[in-house]
């Protein structure tokens, strides 16, 4: 097998992250008409912006595919004009880098609940520590900085790990990833007989 | 993107999207280590001025694309004006405390969200993404195949879209349209994606074998149809922020409007 990525397991991770990128751009004026309910329940939809690495590792399942799919949806929805500006370039990029680095430590084998979970809460944390930088969230009275920090984790799990569970079981059952994974050690066992 | 709005080309279209880019993810970092809010609001009338100014739009538009950023300058600023730390009270309701440090700091926040947006928007309408994807490739050597990935997958936005709208149709013949209780909105939100997903990686499959069989992901030499350079206009764009920048910080620090020189707590 030749190393790194295939060109087909490229084109799929952009093209399903582009497509996540365009429903990024709607969550942004979605992010912001939940927010004037205050106290932070806008962090609870906050883990959306994390699902599409998740989502394309549950359906590639190789290397370095979680970070170039958080990159694609970011930049992807960088280029339709997000209200965000260029923050969302760079926190695409981090999110993506914490989440792969999960992935990576169980050595890209384990698509259960906890690990995919686990990769949404590494991703929330690389969100969070630009939004040390960005955001002042340091200097927030101690009571309200907890909520902030403990709604995002719920949205970040609920959303880049269920969510994205729940999606990958559809679209298996679907049948398009049997399409762009290698063939199963079941199938090659057919073939011996 | 820039190609759904039509619009006076001028410099700022011209220099290369890849310096482009650099620069103001440059800015954002140095951005970052603003925490003088009269500087910071110099910046951002800067970055307005080269937005409003340069990106070639009608005065029209960008009045349009301004309304959505004050929007989120407020949304932005609110809670840490309400929630955060601070000594001098202005104002106490439950548990909303304003105080002095946290008015500014989160009028702070609000300003540096807004510079972000008007950099970001300014290179999205300057920007057309097939040069941006032949630049990356000539100037930071990023591989053909994920250059021309990138390409593809935006073309597919469009279908993508249409898609989304047959879905719709179909969904009404049939009589599901209803949107109403917790339970069909959940559903909604599951019905509707996954068909478009199945579709765009099916889509994205054969391409992708099309692309192959052209050799697309070959790493020998290739040639561009768009050479892209490094051009005069990269030096005025580079200019613009040294000098505005440079302005921005002098005015800010020797007539300061609010007697404010480090917003942290």
């Amino acid at each position: 097998m030749r190393k790194g990525l295939k060109l087909t397991d490229i084109l799929v991770t952009i093209v399903v992250s582009i497509g996540f990128g365009i429903l990024y751009k709607l969550w942004g004026p979605l992010y912001y008409a939940v927010k004037p309910f205050g106290l932070h329940v806008d962090q609870l939809i906050y883990g959306m912006w994390f699902i599409a690495a998740t989502v394309a590792f549950l359906i590639i399942r190789k290397p370095g595919v979680a970070l170039l799919a958080e990159i694609a949806a970011s930049s992807g929805e960088f280029l339709m004009g997000s209200e965000f500006g260029i923050e969302v370039l760079v926190y695409g990029i981090v999110q993506g880098v914490f989440a792969e680095i999960i992935l990576m430590a169980f050595r890209y084998k384990r698509t259960d609940l906890m690990v995919i979970s686990l990769a949404g809460i590494s991703s929330c944390i690389g969100s969070l520590i630009l939004d040390f930088y960005k955001g002042y969230i340091g200097d927030l009275e101690t009571w309200n900085l907890a909520l902030y920090i403990g709604f995002r984790f719920i949205g970040a799990i609920l959303f880049t790990g269920v969510l994205a569970i729940m999606i990958n079981k559809a679209l298996e059952r679907t049948g398009v990833t049997s399409l762009l994974r290698p063939g199963s050690k079941d199938d090659f066992d057919a073939l011996n007989q | 993107m820039h190609t759904a709005f039509h619009s006076k080309e001028n410099w700022l279209h011209k220099v290369n999207p890849s310096f482009k880019l650099i620069c103001i993810t440059l800015l954002f970092l140095f951005v970052l280590t603003i925490h003088n809010l009269n500087f910071m609001i110099m910046f951002t009338i800067a970055i307005a001025l080269l937005f409003i100014l340069f990106t070639g739009q009608s005065l029209k538009r960008i009045l349009l694309f301004l309304l959505p950023f004050m929007l989120i300058f407020l949304s932005t600023a609110l809670s840490m004006i309400f929630f955060g730390k601070g000594e001098t009270t202005l104002f106490k309701w439950g548990l909303v405390h304003v105080t002095e440090e946290s008015l500014f700091r989160g009028i702070h926040i609000g300003f540096r969200a807004l510079s972000f947006a008007l950099m970001g928007l300014t290179f999205a309408l300057t920007t057309r993404p097939v040069l941006l994807f032949y630049s990356l490739m000539q100037q930071l050597k990023l591989p053909p195949k994920y250059a021309y990935s990138f390409m593809a997958a935006i073309r597919l936005i469009p279908i993508m879209i249409e898609e989304f709208q047959t879905i719709r149709y179909a969904r009404k013949v049939r009589g599901l349209q209803s949107t109403k209780g917790m339970n069909n909105i959940l559903k909604l939100s599951i019905s509707i994606p996954i068909p478009l997903l199945s579709q765009s990686i099916r889509r994205a499959f054969r391409i992708a074998v099309a692309m192959e069989a052209k050799r697309f992901d070959s790493s020998v030499k290739r040639t561009f149809y768009y050479k892209m350079r490094i051009s005069p206009y990269d030096f005025i764009f580079l200019f613009y922020f040294i000098l505005l920048i440079g302005l921005a910080y002098f005015i800010a620090f020797n007539h300061p409007l609010i007697p404010v020189t480090d917003v942290r707590y």
